[in-house]
């Protein structure tokens, strides 16, 4: 998201997402089915469990030996032909994607859909420097034309109605579409067929890469994953460093569950393995392979509150489930990556500081874990992840306060009773229909967006003490 | 830029300092591939014609459309009835060796017009190729493997089997036999072990594809669209003398 936009608080960009009724209803919509889904196909895959816990220890089985991977990884693709790069920040991987392009006087290139190069802006360093990108995923096509961001992991124009996108086409490409998504899905087609064959250069991520053999996994429905794999002369994967997994066997587990998780398909309809670049004999596939394997503040959470938000593997599953999510959606969050994960994920890459609104965008619910195919435990690291904005002074000073005697109260009984005396005589002109409204001084904020229970007329203790 | 060493020095460092969650190990791999592959063939030969039948089942959930014939001279009248269906002219093909049938004479036969992937080929034979993909409206391949419980057809690229066979024309049409087919994501996992555990000179192309079903999008208010950038129908002919 440009920065005009992050200006603008946290708090004003949810409620603007609130008001927006055809996101609202586009939100509901999309978020139950993706949910309805991924129920239907664990339903009737029984060792989907047991999948989902070997997943999750190969995640970390990976990460504790993190280094010897990746090297096997680098060692694997070079042996094949492919170039290796080593970014340690997003800037350092779009550098390397300029020269890249500059040394092979690269005009267009074609992107399938990539988490990783939204992270790091490239789109922008590539238009910069005058290289056409063109995204290729339809739902990214369509956000690429309209100059807008995703606002779902795995369905990136969900917020825009068919409507929407037959005038955005119409105007862009010159033409007079129906809202019908056949006719519009055909008009890409014809469009996009055109760019695969002349692209100079294709661009993708990677959902997996495996160290033992290495091999870069795409996971597509659409099929733009090949193309951009198989016509352009030259082939750039970036990958964030958690990505690899040590081998085949390890790959099976995680395809069970990925489309699952993320559609409810039981498989994507195009799993693509690729090794390097064309191999001696083969007709077709790029003359050079490049892997840019990418730090980007990753490394630096291994040993962190938030290492477990290393295993995830971007299936979106989490942002459908999560309350905050489905009122607000995508774009509120400000960030490449929403939802639950994208709270621990935007601490991770862009530091504490962008999240000190966002940490506390989470009723911690505990669903996002619950189908996590992973389990990773988002609740846990967000209460942490407060905890750190906390300690590092992040966190506004009257918060800060509010919450150090909050707890100081808590937790000394002489205290808590004072506190529960003074509170019912304090509280009685703010309670309205048995809530806590408008509360003054530093407590406006807290009242503004939402209520608070009263205090009992009666603690738990005093009735306990009766009761006896 | 860091150089590798420095890269891999740093995570080294980070991978140190941290115990780790819990005590973890990746899947367990099989010792011996080559044997674990033999033993995977082996089961699916138990599992006639019990795999086939799921096959069938999850091949056409995912909107595949089954054909099965008796020998490979029956597959040719297969294809030229898809073309009539598709009111479709071009057809291309994998290497005849590649596939196990020269589909020429029949199809030219039938006014059709077939352009065969060359086994080898330099720049020109590549771009000549993709033109004649690109314009084909139907492309025929063989299929490494036929997985049952997702209905999934895996194909390895290599000498005479080119990517774009099964992914330019509007129509992929799949050849395969009886053992080519395997059950469960599993014995995928196998199979491949063993493959990358061959010597480098056993070594085909640089990409293997799992196919479930044809192109398939829902990226406009979730409405499922067929054939958005691949093909838009997938037929697999199984062969029963293979
Ligand atoms: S955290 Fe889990 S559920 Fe959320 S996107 Fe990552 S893998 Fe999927």
């Amino acid at each position: 998201m440009s920065d005009q936009a992050l200006r603008t608080p946290f708090s004003e960009r949810a409620g603007a997402a609130l008001r927006d009724t055809s996101l609202q209803q586009a939100l509901t919509l999309a978020t139950t089915k993706f949910i309805g889904l991924r129920k239907e196909a664990f339903a009737t895959y029984p060792q989907g469990e047991r999948a989902r816990d070997q997943a999750r220890a190969i995640k970390e089985a990976t990460l504790q030996r993190l280094d010897h991977y990746l090297n096997m990884l680098a060692d694997n693709v070079e042996r094949l032909g492919g170039h290796v790069h080593w970014a340690t920040t997003g800037e350092e991987a779009c550098e390397t994607i300029l020269r890249i392009c500059r040394e092979c006087r690269v005009k267009t290139v074609v992107k399938s859909k990539s988490m990783a190069t939204e992270e790091i802006e490239l789109n922008e360093a590539l238009e910069h420097a005058g290289v056409t990108p063109i995204e290729t995923d339809l739902g990214e096509y369509i956000i690429q034309l309209a100059r807008e961001k995703p606002s779902h992991i795995i369905a990136p124009a969900i917020h825009k109605t068919r409507g929407q996108v037959a005038d955005l086409f119409s105007r862009v490409l010159k033409g007079q579409f129906p809202a019908d998504p056949e006719v519009l899905t055909a008009v890409a087609r014809k469009e996009l067929r055109q760019k695969f064959l002349q692209a100079d250069m294709g661009i993708t991520g990677a959902n997996f890469a495996v160290a033992d053999t290495g091999t870069i996994v795409l996971v597509t429905n659409e099929g733009n994953g090949r193309m951009v794999t198989s016509l352009p002369r030259i082939h750039v994967a970036v990958m964030g460093i958690d990505k690899v997994i040590p081998s085949m066997t390890d790959l099976m587990f995680f395809l069970g569950i990925l489309a699952r998780s993320a559609t409810g398909q039981k498989i994507s309809v195009y799993t693509t393995l690729v090794r390097g670049p064309r191999q001696p004999g083969e007709l077709e596939g790029p003359d050079e392979f490049h892997l840019i394997l990418m730090d980007n503040g990753r490394a630096r959470q291994i040993a962190s509150e938030l290492r477990e938000a290393l295993y995830c593997l971007r299936c979106g599953a989490c942002l459908n489930v999560c309350p905050v999510y489905r009122q607000i959606g995508g774009h509120a969050y400000g960030y490449t990556y929403p939802g639950p994960i994208g709270i621990l994920l935007t601490a991770m890459l862009k530091g504490d500081r962008a999240v000190k609104d966002l940490a506390h965008a989470s009723s911690l619910c505990g669903a996002c874990q619950e189908v996590c195919p992973v389990r990773i435990d988002i609740p846990r690291m967000l209460i942490e992840l407060r905890q750190r904005l906390d300690r590092e002074r992040i966190a506004p000073l009257a918060e800060r306060v509010l919450f150090k005697t909050f707890a100081q109260v808590l937790t000394t009984p002489a205290l808590f009773r004072l506190a529960a005396t003074l509170g019912r005589l304090a509280q009685r002109p703010f309670v309205r229909g048995g809530r806590l409204q408008n509360l003054p001084l530093v407590f406006a904020r807290w009242t503004k967006g939402r209520d608070l229970p009263p205090v009992a007329a009666r603690t738990f203790s005093e009735r306990w003490r009766e009761l006896r | 830029m860091a150089t590798r060493a420095e890269f891999l020095g740093r995570i080294r460092a980070e991978v140190r300092r941290a115990p780790g969650l819990f005590p973890a190990t990746p899947a367990p791999r099989p010792e011996r591939p080559a044997e674990a592959a033999q033993a995977v063939r082996r089961q699916m030969t138990d599992r006639w014609p019990g795999a086939l039948e799921r096959f069938q089942e999850e091949f056409a959930l995912v909107s595949g459309v089954f054909h099965r014939v008796g020998t490979m001279e029956d597959v040719p009248s297969v294809i030229r009835d898809i073309a009539r269906q598709k009111d479709a002219r071009g057809v291309t093909s994998w290497d005849p060796g590649q596939l196990g049938i020269d589909l020429r004479p029949s199809l030219e036969a039938e006014g059709l017009s077939l352009v065969a992937a060359p086994v080898h080929g330099d720049n020109d034979a590549r771009a000549r190729y993709r033109e004649a993909a690109a314009a084909a409206q139907i492309g025929v391949t063989g299929a490494d493997f036929a997985l049952a419980e997702t209905g999934t057809l895996i194909l390895m690229s290599g000498p005479g089997r080119p990517r774009t066979t099964s992914l330019l024309p509007e129509t992929h049409v799949a050849i395969f036999g009886k053992s080519r087919l395997l059950e469960t994501l599993e014995q995928v996992g196998v199979i491949l072990e063993a493959l990358h555990a061959e010597p480098e000179s056993a070594r085909r192309g640089a990409v293997v594809n799992f196919i479930t079903g044809p192109s398939r999008t829902a990226d406009i208010e979730l409405t499922l669209t067929r054939g958005v950038h691949g093909p838009k129908e997938v037929h697999a002919i199984f062969v029963d003398s293979l």
